[in-house]
């Protein structure tokens, strides 16, 4: 495809993409578009097909049917060029554990056919930013689960992508880190970078993110600017309207702290 | 309390031995059963060297209950019954630690081990009912001992079982129970010949004086009416199980209290000195599987093994006085190094991601996993070999290994990373190897030789047949060449199945980690 005003191609870009497991539709031809430079939420209930959506995203799923584009590039067809522009962090995968650190960043870099010079020193960087500095040289099997999510973040980051797809990336780390991270990623939306990202917290996804999509059994149910989903109210009100979900928990259990 | 703790290992027993996964289970139990058997006839032989008997029923005691104390050790807790469920409850440590004792003496394990120890009472039989009495009374000591040894066992020495690290020990204790069960085959024989030549006063006195004897000496004992040492062996064992019973509560309460974090390691890597790999992507990959060779426990274990049984099982045939299968110890050590490591993706689980999400990493990925195994098994396969075959003496078999080993190493390097991309298991839920991988390790243990070997096989049978010498060093050229051959086409073939099919050999991985 020619692209003819670079400014314009979004960043990731989904067109009737499916997938299926069985019987179970995942993913029901969904079509979104994240422009460039947005810091984009993907919220949706348990189950909704965001991990799956991702997945498929970054090439780790092969989709059933539609296409993904990054900008502009088929993550499928083409997924050298198309992998080199992301960075990506999955939520609940495994790392070469035994190693430190410092030594997945160094194989990362070198693997993606960086120079020694240049990786050692963004590693050290990026540990020393994400205070995972003073973990080394243990082994990331040591690490807690929130250490885990930070080093597999600084993976995503080494070797500076356009775009960064990151699953849950929130979840088990602690406020300090998390504000640190929130950080990063609102100076590198600044630089000009895009994000996409999911979350189950909807008060997090409305202080970040410009654009959110609300993904519920499969389906787009709702996606563009922040302002217009919400449209007036909380993004966790719209959220459970849009969602058409009935906030649980007020009967039964009469026992409890009685 | 015992009775709820009882019924809860029930009800996690019958999940564990649902499905397809009772047939292990019954292979298990087929297998312990004849170990018993095996056990229990050994105190009904009768052996020229008096006391023998006693002798050898002590050191079978003594294997069996190293069993008991060394299983659970290793498996890291109670398989079903796992202490960290019972952190948080607001029960006192002296109260669960008696429900646990009670809970542990419920358990299958102890009729294998009744069978077993009723070896004692067999040996008993033998001098006379007094005796038999005696063996009665050994039996029962001993199985208590084993229920209590075991439980304490864990608490004091146990790992740290609700880490990450915790998880390896599964792992190892089944590879460590298939070597010593191969060893043993080798080892027993030496060792009862020995005991029932009384050749070994030593060995003898060893067996006898560990706890685990104390049953067989009471039984000797009583046969010759020595009535002061039936009291003392018998007393001591009571007086030991007493102890453990005393010493449960105060280090259960220690160990639920532990916190499950490993000791930092900082032994490694303080500082990235000059690199010794190129920095590409291949050196990369080369020195990451280097780390992960010298530090997963799982990778170490199954080097070890593969040292072990190669080289042991040479030497211990050379004890007897066979030395011809010396030369070949390094071609085992190769084989079954060949064999562990044919699960590479699915040992390594969902990290897998990484190489997808990299553009271009696959090439690098495939060569750099064989050059590693290649650098780590190689020289190891070669000196052995060497070293081995020069001390045998065995000289008309130089051709033999010259053929063999270097087309081994070569010809493995590349199979393992087409079979370990082709079959793919993911570990099971506690993190062990699947039956379906230890099921593939043993058939890789002959198709692997097989393939490897087959042309320069032939041309060495050829030349023993035909008295030809130049034959048999044909076979030397003959098997590298082969052996590079192999090793080139599996490895283009494990690259493109695996750019090819990668999402969907994730996809395995991710099913069976969530």
């Amino acid at each position: 495809m020619t692209v003819t005003n670079p400014e314009s191609v979004p960043a990731l870009e989904f067109a009737g993409l499916t997938k299926r497991f069985g019987e179970n539709v995942a993913v029901d031809h969904i079509d979104l578009v994240v422009p460039p430079g947005s810091f984009f939420g993907l919220v949706g209930p348990n189950g909704a097909g965001k991990t799956t959506s991702l997945s498929m995203a970054v090439g780790l799923l092969r989709p059933d049917g539609g296409t993904v584009r990054i900008f502009g590039r088929d993550v499928w067809a083409d997924p050298v060029a198309a992998k080199a522009l992301i960075g990506v962090l999955p939520d609940g995968l495994a790392l070469p554990d035994r190693l430190s650190g410092r030594e997945i960043l160094l194989y990362l870099g070198l693997l993606r056919g960086m120079s020694r010079e240049v990786v050692l020193e963004r590693a050290d960087e990026l540990l020393r930013v994400l205070e995972l500095d003073g973990a080394e040289p243990a082994p990331v099997v040591d690490y807690s689960t929130g250490m885990r999510k930070k080093i597999t973040l600084a993976t995503a980051l080494l070797h500076s992508p356009r775009l960064l797809v990151l699953d849950e990336p929130f979840e088990a780390v602690d406020p300090v880190s998390a504000a640190t991270i929130r950080t990063i990623l609102q100076r590198f939306v600044a630089a000009g970078g895009s994000v996409i990202f999911s979350s189950h917290v909807m008060p997090l996804v409305e202080r970040l993110c410009d654009h959110v999509a609300v993904i519920a059994k499969g389906k787009v149910l709702a996606s563009g600017p922040l302002g217009e989903v919400r449209g007036g109210q909380a993004l966790e009100d719209a959220f459970v309207h849009i969602v058409g979900a009935r906030a649980g928990g007020t009967e039964g259990l009469s026992w409890l702290a009685s | 309390m015992a009775r709820v703790l009882i019924q809860m290992r029930a009800a996690i027993m019958r999940r564990a031995t649902s499905g397809r996964r009772w047939i292990g289970v019954a292979l298990l139990a087929v297998l312990v059963t004849l170990l018993a058997v095996t056990t229990l006839l050994a105190g009904l032989v009768r052996y020229r060297y008096p006391g023998a008997g006693a002798d050898v029923v002590a050191t079978l005691s003594l294997g069996w209950l190293l069993g008991w104390i060394a299983g659970p050790l290793l498996t890291g807790d109670d398989a079903a019954l796992r202490m960290d469920y019972f952190k948080l409850l607001p029960i006192p440590p002296r109260l669960l630690a008696r429900a646990m004792l009670g809970a542990a003496f419920a358990n299958v394990s102890l009729l294998f081990s009744l069978i077993a120890f009723a070896a004692l009472i067999a040996l008993g039989a033998r001098s006379g009912v007094a005796a038999a009495l005696t063996g009665v009374a050994g039996t029962a000591l001993d199985l208590m001992l084993a229920v209590v040894a075991s439980t304490v066992a864990i608490a004091a020495f146990g790992p740290t079982i609700s880490s990450r690290r915790g998880r390896d020990f599964g792992t190892i204790l089944l590879a460590l129970t298939i070597t010593l069960l191969s060893l043993a085959s080798g080892l027993v024989p030496l060792v009862a010949k020995r005991l029932t030549d009384g050749h070994s006063p030593v060995l003898a006195a060893v067996v006898r004086i560990l706890p685990s004897g104390w049953g067989a000496v009471a039984v000797d004992a009583a046969g010759r009416s020595d009535w002061g040492l039936v009291a003392l062996a018998l007393g001591g064992l009571v007086a030991l199980i007493v102890v453990l019973v005393v010493a449960w509560p105060p280090l259960l309460a220690r160990r639920l209290t532990m916190s499950a974090r490993g000791g930092r390691r900082r032994a490694h890597g303080a500082k990235p000195g000059e690199p010794v790999l190129p920095s590409t992507p291949l050196g990369a990959v080369i020195g990451k599987e280097l780390r992960m060779y010298s530090r997963s426990v799982l990778r170490s274990v199954m080097l070890m093994i593969s040292f072990l049984v190669g080289v042991l099982v040479g030497v211990i045939s050379a004890l007897g006085g066979k030395t011809e299968g010396l030369p070949f110890a390094g071609l085992l050590f190769t084989v079954i190094a060949a064999a562990c490591f044919t699960n590479f993706y699915g040992d390594d689980g969902t990290s897998l991601w990484l190489t997808l999400v990299v553009p271009g990493a696959v090439r690098p990925e495939v060569h750099g996993r064989v050059w590693a195994w290649f650098l780590v098994v190689g020289p190891a396969g070669l000196l052995i070999t060497v070293v081995f075959t020069a001390i045998s003496g065995q000289t008309w078999s130089w051709p033999w290994v010259l053929a063999g080993e270097p087309a081994m190493i070569i010809g493995s390097a590349g199979l393992l990373a087409l079979i370990g991309v082709v079959s793919v298991d993911a570990p099971d839920a506690d993190g062990g190897p699947s039956p379906a991988r230890v099921l593939k390790t043993h058939l890789a243990l002959i198709v692997i030789p097989v393939v490897t070997l087959f042309p320069a096989a032939a041309l060495l049978f050829a030349g023993e047949a035909g008295h030809s010498l130049w034959l048999r060093w044909l076979a030397v050229p003959a098997g590298l060449a082969w052996a590079a051959w192999l090793c080139r086409y599996s490895v283009v073939r494990a690259q493109r199945r695996l750019q090819a099919q990668g999402p969907e050999i994730f996809a395995r991985l991710r099913t069976s980690a969530s």
